[in-house]
C-alpha cells in the first residue's frame, strides 16, 4: 500500500469515527462520546493535510482537477468548522454539535475526490488566470454554503422539536433557533458574492475553452439555479424579512444544486469548465 | 470507642410542613443554634441543616446515645414525643451517604434542584463559624460538595426544567439564545404568568405589562419592573414582542388567528414565543400552526415538566452509584483516621525506646574503631530487646492460652520472622545469628 493510499484511508477512517461519535452524541447526548467526536476531527484534519501534502509533492494534486478541488474543499470545510467552533466555544458551546452535519459532507467530498477518472490537460493556448480565480472562489463559496447547509439542517430539526414540544434530548443539544438563523444568513452573505464571481468566471472560461460549445450544460444549469436560489433568499431576507424554516429549506435546496453541479463535473472527463 | 458521624432529622418525606415550620431556623440564627446544639447535646462536632423541606442535625460523638440526645434537642421546643414517627436516624457510612444524597439533590422534592446545595453550603459555613466542625464533619461536607459537583457534571440529573417559570425560560433561550433586550409581554394578572415574566426579566428581557385596567397594569409593572400598556395596544405590542405570556381571566380568545395573521405580516417573520397559562385559554390553538410561532399552553408546559422529571429520575440511578462509591471511599478514609492515634503511639513508643539507648551509648564512644563497634552492637541488641520484649512476651502468653489469632497477627506483622530459617552449610537448620556473633 502506497503512502498516499495509507494517508487517504487513515483520513477517511478518522472522519468516519468522528462522524459516528458526533452523530451518537447528537442522538444520545453522551458527553464523553461528544468530546471524542470533537477531538477526533482535529487528527482527521491533520491526516487530511498530510494526504494532500504528499499528493502535491508527488505532483498528483492540481487545482485544475475537480477531484483534487474536492479534496481541498473537503479539508477547507473541516478547518472552517473547527475555526468556527473554536471561536464560539465559550459564547455558544452547542455550535460544536453542527459537526454531526458537516463531517459527512466533508467525507462525501473526499470520497468523491477518490473516484478519479482522469482529466484532460488544459491546452497551452487557452491557459489564463480565469481558471484559478474560478476554482478558488467556487471552493470558498461552496465551503460557506456547506456550512450554511449544516446550520439549516440544525434549524429545521430544532424548529421541529419546538413545534412538537419535545424539549428533551435533541432540543437541549442543538443551538438556539435565532443563532442558527443569523449564522446561516451570514454564511450565505459570504457565499453568494463568491458564487457570483464563480458563475461569471466560469462562463468566461467556458467561452475561452470552446467558443463553439452549447451556451449552457446541465451541470452549469444547476450552478445557475443555485445562484438564483441564494440570490433570491438574500433578496427576500433584506426586502421582506424572510427567515426561519423557509429560509433554511431554501438554503438546503441551494446547496444541493451546487452539489449536483459538482457531481456533474466529477462524472465527466475533460478539463475543468465553468459553472 | 471511636467517634462516628450520625444524622437525626425530619424531611418532607417523613413529616408534614405544619411540623417542619415549627422547627424552622432563620439563617441569621443558624450559627447560634449550632453553638447551643454542640454544648447542650455534648457533641464533638455539629452541623444543622434547616430548609423548608428538612431539618437535620449532623453530629460526631463517641457516645452511642448522642443521636437520641440530638433528637430530644430537636423535639424540645415542641414537647416530648412531638416528633415520634416523624424522624429518621442514621449512623456511620449511612449518615455520610445521606449527607452526600442531600447535597446532590437526590433526596429533594424536585430531584436535581440546585437550591439545596447552596443551603447545605450555608449550613457548613455557619457550622464552621460557630466552631461546630472537626475533622470528620469538615471532611464529610467538603466531600459532599465535590460529590454534588460530580453528580451534576456526570449525570443529567439537573437537565430539563421542571417548573413553569424555568420551562418558559428554557424555551425562550432555545428560541432566541440570549434574552438580553428581548421584549416580553405579560398579558393579564395571573400569578403564574407574573412569575414566568419575572424569570425572563432576570435574564435581561424588557417587560411590558398589558391589562384591561390601566391601574392594574401600572401596579403590576411596578411590581415586576416592567412598563405598563393598555390592552388596546396588544396588536402593536405583539408586532414588536419576542415572547408573550397570557394569563387573563377572559372567557374568549385574547389572541385570535385573524389578529395573529395581521401581526405576523408586521413582524417580518421573526420568531414569536407564546405562553398561554390561562384556563380557559387566551390564545386560539390554531395560532401555534403558523410559521415562526411557538405556542405552549398550560398542558404543554405540564407535559414538558413531567417528561423532564422522568428523565431526571432515570439519571438519578447513575447518580446513586456515584454517591455509593464516594460513601465507601469516605468510610475507608474514616477507618484510617481511627487508626491514626494507634500508629502515632507506636511510632512515639519505639522512638522513645531507641532514643534512650542512643543517649546511653553516645558518651561511651571513644573514637577507637573496635571499641565503638562493640558499643554500637550492644546498643542495637538492647534496642531490639526493648522494642520486641513486650510483643514477644504477649505472643508467648497468647500461644500458651491457645489464642491463635494473636500468634497469626504477629506472624502477619513480621512475615520474614515466620519464614523457615535458612539451612547452614552443614545442612543443619540454625536461627539467624545475632549481630554480636557475626563478627569474623
Amino acid at each position: 500500500m502506497s503512502l498516499i493510499t495509507l494517508l487517504f484511508c487513515l483520513t477517511v477512517a478518522l472522519y468516519v469515527a468522528a462522524w459516528a461519535a458526533q452523530a451518537l452524541f447528537l442522538v444520545r447526548g453522551s458527553e464523553p462520546i461528544g468530546r471524542a467526536g470533537a477531538m477526533l476531527l482535529a487528527p482527521a484534519a491533520l491526516a487530511h493535510i498530510a494526504f494532500l501534502a504528499v499528493s502535491v509533492s508527488d505532483g498528483g494534486a492540481r487545482l485544475s482537477d475537480i477531484h483534487q478541488v474536492l479534496a481541498f474543499g473537503s479539508l477547507l470545510l473541516v478547518l472552517a468548522f473547527l475555526g468556527t467552533a473554536w471561536a464560539y466555544r465559550s459564547r455558544l458551546p452547542r455550535v460544536s454539535v453542527l459537526g454531526a452535519f458537516i463531517t459527512p459532507i466533508s467525507l462525501l467530498f473526499i470520497l468523491l475526490a477518490a473516484f478519479h477518472r482522469g482529466v484532460g490537460t488544459v491546452p497551452d493556448d487557452v491557459r489564463s488566470m480565469v481558471l484559478p480565480v474560478h476554482i478558488i472562489v467556487n471552493v470558498l463559496g461552496e465551503t460557506a454554503f456547506a456550512l450554511a447547509f449544516a446550520v439549516a439542517i440544525a434549524y429545521v430539526l430544532q424548529e421541529r422539536q419546538l413545534k412538537r414540544k419535545k424539549l428533551t434530548g435533541l432540543f437541549q443539544r442543538l443551538p438556539p433557533l435565532d443563532v442558527l438563523d443569523t449564522l446561516g444568513f451570514r454564511l450565505i452573505s459570504v457565499g453568494f458574492p463568491l458564487l457570483s464571481i464563480g458563475v461569471v468566471s466560469g462562463a468566461l472560461w467556458a467561452v475561452r475553452l470552446d467558443p463553439g460549445a452549447p451556451p449552457i450544460t446541465i451541470a452549469q444549469a444547476f450552478g445557475l439555479l443555485a445562484w438564483l436560489m441564494f440570490g433570491g433568499l438574500l433578496l427576500l431576507r433584506v426586502a421582506a424579512g424572510w427567515r426561519g424554516r423557509r429560509a433554511a429549506i431554501g438554503t438546503m435546496l441551494g446547496f444541493l444544486c451546487t452539489c449536483l453541479l459538482l457531481v456533474g463535473y466529477v462524472i465527466r472527463t475533460g478539463p475543468v469548465t465553468g459553472g | 470507642m471511636a467517634s462516628d458521624i450520625f444524622v437525626v432529622g425530619l424531611s418532607f418525606r417523613t413529616s408534614p410542613v405544619a411540623l417542619r415550620e415549627k422547627l424552622a431556623v432563620p439563617s441569621a440564627e443558624l450559627a447560634d443554634a449550632i453553638t447551643r446544639l454542640k454544648s447542650e447535646v455534648a457533641l464533638d462536632e455539629a452541623l444543622l441543616v434547616a430548609t423548608c423541606n428538612r431539618v437535620e442535625v449532623y453530629g460526631v460523638a463517641s457516645d452511642p446515645s448522642a443521636a437520641a440526645r440530638a433528637k430530644s434537642w430537636l423535639e424540645k421546643p415542641l414537647g416530648a414525643g412531638a416528633l415520634a414517627g416523624h424522624t429518621y436516624e442514621q449512623t456511620g457510612k449511612e449518615a455520610v451517604r445521606h449527607a452526600f444524597r442531600v447535597a446532590s439533590s437526590l433526596d429533594s422534592m424536585v430531584v436535581g434542584e440546585p437550591q439545596i446545595l447552596g443551603q447545605v453550603k450555608d449550613a457548613y459555613a455557619a457550622a464552621s463559624g460557630a466552631g461546630g466542625l472537626g475533622t470528620l464533619l469538615d471532611r464529610c461536607f467538603a466531600r459532599a460538595f465535590a460529590v454534588a459537583k460530580r453528580v451534576r457534571n456526570e449525570t443529567g440529573i439537573a437537565s430539563g426544567a421542571v417548573s413553569v417559570s424555568s420551562i418558559a425560560c428554557d424555551l425562550a433561550l432555545g428560541i432566541f439564545g440570549d434574552l438580553t433586550g428581548k421584549r416580553v409581554l405579560l398579558v393579564g394578572a395571573g400569578k403564574m404568568g407574573e412569575s414566568a415574566a419575572k424569570h425572563l426579566a432576570k435574564q435581561g428581557a424588557k417587560l411590558f405589562v398589558l391589562n384591561r385596567s390601566r391601574e392594574r397594569a401600572v401596579e403590576l409593572a411596578a411590581a415586576c419592573g416592567g412598563e405598563p400598556r393598555g390592552i388596546a395596544e396588544l396588536p402593536s405590542e405583539l408586532a414588536l414582542a419576542d415572547v408573550a405570556i397570557c394569563s387573563t381571566s377572559s372567557d374568549r380568545f385574547v389572541i385570535t388567528q385573524d389578529l395573529m395573521k395581521e401581526v405576523l405580516r408586521a413582524r417580518r417573520h421573526r420568531n414569536l414565543f407564546l405562553i398561554d397559562i390561562a384556563v380557559p385559554r387566551d390564545i386560539d390553538p390554531r395560532v401555534g400552526d403558523m410559521d415562526g410561532v411557538f405556542l405552549y399552553d398550560v398542558d404543554d408546559l405540564g407535559k414538558v415538566a413531567q417528561e423532564n422529571m422522568a428523565a431526571r429520575k432515570r439519571e438519578a440511578d447513575a447518580a446513586e452509584k456515584i454517591v455509593d462509591g464516594e460513601a465507601r471511599d469516605f468510610e475507608e478514609w474514616r477507618k484510617q483516621q481511627d487508626l491514626k492515634p494507634l500508629i502515632i503511639g507506636i511510632r512515639q513508643h519505639v522512638h522513645a525506646q531507641l532514643t534512650s539507648e542512643l543517649v546511653k551509648t553516645l558518651p561511651r564512644l571513644t573514637g577507637d574503631k573496635e571499641k565503638d563497634r562493640a558499643a554500637l552492637e550492644r546498643m542495637v541488641e538492647a534496642m531490639v530487646n526493648k522494642v520486641v520484649h513486650h510483643p514477644v512476651a504477649e505472643v508467648k502468653r497468647a500461644s500458651e492460652r491457645g489464642e491463635v489469632e494473636v500468634v497469626n497477627a504477629a506472624a502477619k506483622l513480621f512475615p520474614s520472622a515466620s519464614a523457615e530459617p535458612k539451612a547452614d552449610a552443614t545442612g543443619a537448620s540454625t536461627p539467624s545469628p545475632a549481630p554480636a556473633t557475626r563478627r569474623s
